[in-house]
């Protein structure tokens, strides 16, 4: 089989990444239109799409930001196509836009938005928790804690929006998307089920008449879904002691590890897995706090469902004690089995359990993450550094060149979000008492840059700009952009030169260079440094791993040191490539990570290029 | 084993680029084929740029697709330095099987880190664990055809110390079932080698 995922049959049992669940959840579901911008840890189900793309029944794309994502999604779905956009946690922010008014105005083809949270920020700058934009929106969320339920959930999740017209959140943690366990598939439907297209402006057009309208009827809808949640299997209630446990998301499998491994806990508490989170089922709920003196709730982050369910006590008139955020429970990173049990014991007056382990060695050496061998941006580091030294400000942004913040370049003085390079070093340029130098990639230039760097103009704002145009999404996982020349489904025959852009954005002062030629980058960089006002340098050479990948190109030569290692402390320290090594007290170059990019031996002469064939 | 009996927690360590993923995979594969119930997880993301790389396989029941420290029964080491940076994670009495040879972090090859000495790692492996496996996984690996397939030797090894629930037998079924079969030949001459090494 090519395709494992679409072509498995009904029945067959998979052992599945919570990510590719969710892909084969949203074709059971009959999934017509999905959108995304990558980020983790949301990314493999976009990729996985993009591979598939043309062998099923479906439209996909990378759109250039999440807003435009969530607008074409939605777009698909006022249209009467089931849709999917998915995106990381702080993506969702960029969208909220859209998603406020399509919740009012209803979506006939029903939409789902996948919004993948990350308690402990494994890889985001930022562990907030959007189960609050299901309620700031009036959505429903879905809250998977398995592999299982992450394929049945994106599926339930499609047929609910496209019954009831409203939009649906599926909602996941980086352990929930990065989990792996066994999925019995179901069918995926041979027929497209989709709506046929409407005009009805007095619907879909919120003017405020409109929306007057529109806010009760949300707010009916939710009610109406709300009986749905009350009675929904993923929703159940296990145990049959007296001390009651609510946990949502990923604590319901630390709560049902604990419990597995310690029956007489077991045997005193019952649990409410609360899997369909919001609308909150109250019936079900309150009969199950009801008679209870206290109930502990296990939700990672913020207390939302711990104070929803203390307004439901208050509400009702009960006297349960409600556990929630606290010494135990932290309202910050993410919950553990040593967590959730000691809570558990806390609440039965047992003593806590200290789990017996091996002191960690101190002062072992890290291994922190590095740019790659290679990497272009190490050249463009390196270059903007010969000039400005400490001497400027670095605005950077979201994505592998945010790397730029370690030693020896230590170009990144601050980050905000995608596309905050040239705006807030715009407004950094102001205050400061040294220029400014804003950096940002190619995928975040086209994500939300390009409305930063009008308003620059427009405003007469003071900045250097350099994009790092490498062809692609390097930190997320190669995917393409505007501006690829290729992806792996071929060349891109549409592509947005990024000059242009920049030139049509009003840039008088804008230079390109490959930022490997050190000399012509010091060279422009230097000559845009004497100038004022927004000037754009264009670093343009692709990423190796992307150039290796796709376009299956590689340089034919190794750096090697020809000359006296001892002359090389220098381009050790400045260049801080991966592929050097002290061997012995002398200075090398490991040729298997070598790239060939040759950025050493035009700072250090010791160093020559030799051709891979005459090296073996 | 009876699948139905056992209830265990592997934990995975290596570095980016080593195929510490790809052997979790597997191994889970294998454990799902030879009948027992599996979770596993891993973290994605800037982990994977020369970085540690942990992930964990859970058997028999358990739902929680990571482990804490001192619950691991088993601590599948890719590479020395990481088996001894994983030690807290291991229950005490646990079983590891781990990698001798290293990858150096950055800093240790440019000379400005010191890489702990292989029997000072394996004194404090031995302090905790009840039984520690070492084996040359690159070197078994370049022997099988490639060194690439070091982590099919380590996980050879972990089947061969009978440290895992299920034989050589379910590794080799999986590999030549989950793998390209361009590379099965090697990978399954690496189960062998480091099962051989383990005995």
């Amino acid at each position: 089989m090519a395709f494992p995922l679409l072509e498995a049959r009904a029945g067959e049992t998979m052992l599945l990444l919570g990510n590719e669940a969710i892909v084969r959840g949203a074709l059971e579901g009959g999934v017509a239109v999905v959108t995304c911008y990558p980020g983790t840890p949301s990314s493999e189900v976009p990729d996985a799409f993009f591979r598939m793309r043309g062998a099923g029944n479906y439209y996909f794309e990378y759109s250039v930001n999440e807003k435009v994502a969530l607008e074409v999604a939605g777009g698909a779905a006022l249209g009467g196509l089931p849709a999917l956009a998915t995106m990381k946690h702080v993506g969702v922010n960029v969208a909220a836009d859209p998603l406020m008014t399509l919740c009012q105005v209803t979506v006939p083809g029903g939409l789902v938005l996948l919004s993948a949270d990350d308690p402990g920020c494994h890889s985001s700058q930022n562990e907030q928790d959007n189960r609050y934009y299901a309620r700031l929106a009036g959505m429903p969320c879905l809250e998977p804690a398995t592999a299982q339920e992450a394929k049945d959930m994106a599926t339930f999740a499609l047929l609910l929006s496209h019954e009831t017209a409203h939009p649906v959140m599926l909602r996941t943690t980086t352990r929930v998307n990065h989990l792996r366990g066994q999925v019995t598939l179901g069918e995926i439907p041979a027929k497209l089920r989709r709506r046929g297209s409407v005009k009805n402006p007095r619907q879909f057009v919120p003017l405020p008449a409109h929306a007057r309208q529109h806010h009760p009827a949300l707010l009916d809808r939710m009610e109406a879904i709300r009986e749905k949640a009350e009675s929904s299997p993923f929703n159940r209630v296990s145990g049959l002691g007296p001390v009651g446990v609510i946990a949502t998301g990923i604590s319901r499998a630390y709560a049902r590890d604990v419990l597995l491994e310690d029956p007489g806990l077991a045997e005193k508490v019952s649990l409410f897995e609360l899997g369909f989170t919001y609308p909150l089922p109250e019936a079900a709920l309150l009969d199950f706090i009801k008679g209870r003196d206290t109930v502990v709730v296990l939700e990672e982050l913020e207390p939302i469902l711990e104070n929803e369910l203390r307004v439901l006590i208050q509400k009702n008139g009960l006297k349960t004690a409600v556990v929630g955020k606290g010494e135990c429970l932290p309202r910050h990173g993410e919950y553990t089995t040593a967590i959730v049990r000691n809570a558990l014991r806390q609440v039965l007056s047992l003593a806590p359990v200290s789990v017996r382990h091996a002191t960690p060695t101190p002062d072992l050496p890290q291994r922190p993450p590095n740019m790659c061998a290679g990497c272009p941006h190490r050249a463009s580091f390196l270059a903007v550094r010969q000039v400005f030294g400490d001497e400027a400000y670095y605005s950077s942004d979201i994505g592998c060149y945010t790397l730029g913040i370690l030693p020896p370049y230590r170009a990144a003085d601050f980050t905000l979000c995608m596309g905050s390079s040239i705006s807030a070093g715009s407004g950094f340029a102001l205050a400061a008492d040294k220029p400014v130098v804003a950096f940002i990639g190619d995928s975040t230039f086209f994500h939300s840059g390009i409305t930063g760097l009008v308003n620059a103009v427009f405003n007469g704002h003071n900045l250097l700009l350099v994009i790092l145009d490498n062809h692609t999404t390097g930190m997320t996982g190669h995917q393409p952009n505007p501006g690829v020349d290729a992806t792996i489904h071929g060349e891109n025959a549409t592509r947005v030169d990024i000059m242009t852009l920049v030139t049509a954005c009003g840039v008088t002062q804008v230079k390109k260079v490959n930022p490997v030629n050190n000399k012509a980058a010091v060279a422009a960089i230097t000559e845009l440094a004497a100038a004022s006002g927004v000037r754009v340098l264009i670093a343009e050479e692709p990423c190796p791993i992307h150039a290796r990948r796709v376009k299956k190109s590689a340089k034919a030569v190794t750096a090697h040191v020809a000359g006296d290692p001892a002359g090389c402390r220098d381009v050790m320290e400045t260049v801080a490539c991966p592929a050097f090594y002290i061997e012995n007290g002398r200075f090398a170059i490991n040729e298997s990570q070598c790239t060939g990019c040759m950025l050493c031996a035009q700072i250090c002469r010791e160093i020559k290029a030799k051709s891979k064939e005459a090296g073996k | 084993m009876n699948p139905n009996m056992v209830r265990m927690r592997i934990f995975l360590t290596g570095v980016g680029g080593q195929g510490t993923l790809t052997a979790t995979t597997l191994l889970a594969k294998a454990a799902l084929d030879a009948g027992f119930t599996v979770t596993a997880g891993e973290i994605h993301g800037m982990a994977q740029r020369g970085g540690v790389v942990e992930s964990a396989v859970l058997l028999g029941g358990f739902l929680s697709p990571k482990v804490g420290f001192g619950e691991a029964d088993l601590l599948l080491g890719f590479e020395p330095l990481e088996t001894l940076r994983a030690l807290p994670y291991l229950v005490q009495g646990g079983v590891v099987v781990s990698n001798t040879q290293a990858v150096p972090p950055l800093r240790v090859s440019l000379g400005q880190d010191t890489y702990p000495k292989q029997d000072v790692i394996e004194a404090k492996v031995g302090q905790w664990a009840a039984r520690a496996v070492f084996v040359p996984c690159q070197d078994l690996g370049t022997r099988a055809g490639s060194a690439q397939s070091a982590n099919m030797v380590l996980l050879g090894a972990a089947a061969g110390a009978g440290a895992l629930p299920f034989g050589l037998d379910a590794l080799e079924k999986a590999v030549s079932a989950y793998l390209k079969p361009a590379l099965a030949g090697v990978n399954l001459a690496a189960l062998r080698l480091g099962a051989e090494a383990a005995a």
